[in-house]
């Protein structure tokens, strides 16, 4: 916990930079810029908060703080009433043409 | 240091209790502690015994199968707190015996995801008992029991000899198919201190030797059926994107955990020489794990999946899309 600000640390997580290549700060917003990239048909935008967190921002304005990927894949589903699924045809068809 | 937890499951009366009380009367497994969820009639008084109840408390995430077990974190926080109190002897291994009922992937969750245990407690293997004379209805009749087969790391037959051979021979068969590569022992080959049972599988000394198990190397798009469980291979010959990959398989566990009963992966991921091995039970994965070198000259990322109920081709479109998709666009533009 930062002793300034009492926010949490990020959840640890399985998927969490594997190596020191580039700072975390780097990693994490580059991690952020691939969720925007899937949530996009959602119409969901993520931004970075505190490099602790994610906002999750819903296209009615609606505001989200999710502590790690696995809550922020489920509030993706509470805001939107539909599950952020990669197998959806949909969403395959919007990451497709930036192959 | 870090405990290892080996996780003995099947489902009821296929002798798990008779197995351990067999192997817990040999003093290789003095420095075992015992956790079982049912006091059974077999007393095993020399070892640390403490009953475990169902409890759940869900994680944010919101989801069943990755609810936190209460009462394993308190039995396992209370057996630490025993042992700095001196109360009971050093441990450095604690052997869960779950219900016949039970579905290991909450315990992993537990053991994965609860602050106080991470970093305290790991899970070693998954053991799972397998009663060869009813090991066919329990299949039709309770889902639970794939899912046990599923998350073995080892299987072991319990009563064949009181089935038909050609029974179980099918038997060995199927469990094979379903979850290829587990070491298949039977109970009465299974003789106490053995490493089967007791090492720690990929958190081991040799994580290499337990990746070998597991036959990643079989065609790309393979798809191999048994009743509702299908085994499915996915290749990528590129690097890939650790990014990517972690939004893609995260997603996917969260959305389709329930249906994806195991996976098990040796990835190239780029910007690294030696392969990541990830593998998971249903919602939960554990902690990737790096192997000191590739077990052969080809480095392609290679995944299997255990699904049930779930379409293998749509799974392996969607992990060619996103492996494509971030792999060079983001090595590119970083």
């Amino acid at each position: 916990m930062c002793g300034l600000c009492g926010l949490l640390g990020e959840d640890v997580h399985w998927s969490d930079p594997l190596g020191d290549g580039l700072p975390r700060r780097r990693e994490r917003l580059r991690r952020i810029s691939a969720i925007n990239r899937v949530l996009a048909p959602l119409r969901l935008k993520v931004e970075d908060f505190q490099g602790t967190a994610y906002l999750l921002l819903g296209a009615t304005g609606r505001q989200e703080l999710a502590s790690g990927l696995d809550q922020l894949w489920s509030l993706a589903e509470s805001m939107t009433g539909r599950a952020a699924d990669p197998l959806d045809p949909v969403l395959l068809q919007s990451l497709e043409p930036a192959s | 240091m870090s405990i290892a937890l080996n996780v003995v499951t099947g489902f009821l009366g296929s002798g798990k209790t008779t197995l351990l009380n067999r192997l817990l009367q040999d003093e290789s497994l003095g420095d075992t502690a015992l956790l079982i969820n049912e006091f059974g009639d077999i007393g095993i008084d020399h070892l640390l015994v403490q009953e475990v109840a169902p409890d759940t408390v869900l994680l944010p995430s919101g989801c069943v199968c990755c609810s936190i077990r209460g009462e394993l974190k308190d039995a396992l926080l209370d057996l630490l707190a025993r042992r700095d109190r001196g109360e009971i002897p050093p441990f450095r291994r604690v052997i869960l015996e779950t219900t016949g009922l039970a579905d290991p992937a909450p315990i992993l969750a537990t053991l994965n995801n609860d602050v106080q245990l991470r970093g305290r407690f790991h899970v070693g293997l998954v053991v799972t008992l397998v009663d060869a004379c009813h090991a066919e209805l329990q299949a039709r009749i309770h889902p639970e029991w794939l899912a046990q087969v599923a998350a073995a790391d080892r299987l072991l037959l319990s009563k064949t000899d009181q089935a038909a051979a050609p029974a179980v021979s099918a038997l060995r068969q199927r469990l094979q198919t379903l979850n290829p590569g587990v070491p298949l022992l039977d109970t009465h080959e299974v003789l106490s201190g053995d490493q089967l049972l007791l090492g720690e599988g990929l958190r081991g000394a040799t994580p290499e030797v337990e990746v070998a198990r597991w036959q990643l190397h079989r065609p790309q798009g393979q798809v191999t059926s048994h009743g509702e469980a299908q085994v499915c291979c996915l290749t990528f010959d590129q690097p890939l994107d650790w990014i990517g990959f972690g939004v893609w398989l995260s997603m996917l566990l969260r959305c389709h955990g329930e249906r994806i009963l195991r996976v098990k992966g040796l990835l190239n991921v780029n910007s690294l020489q030696a392969p990541v091995v990830i593998h998971g039970v249903q919602h939960c994965l554990h902690a990737p794990v790096h192997l000191p070198h590739w077990p052969c000259a080809e480095r392609q990322s290679r995944l299997v999946f255990i699904v049930r109920g779930l379409d293998p081709e749509r799974l392996r479109h969607s992990f060619d899309v996103f492996a494509r998709c971030f792999a060079p666009a983001v090595e590119v533009s970083a």
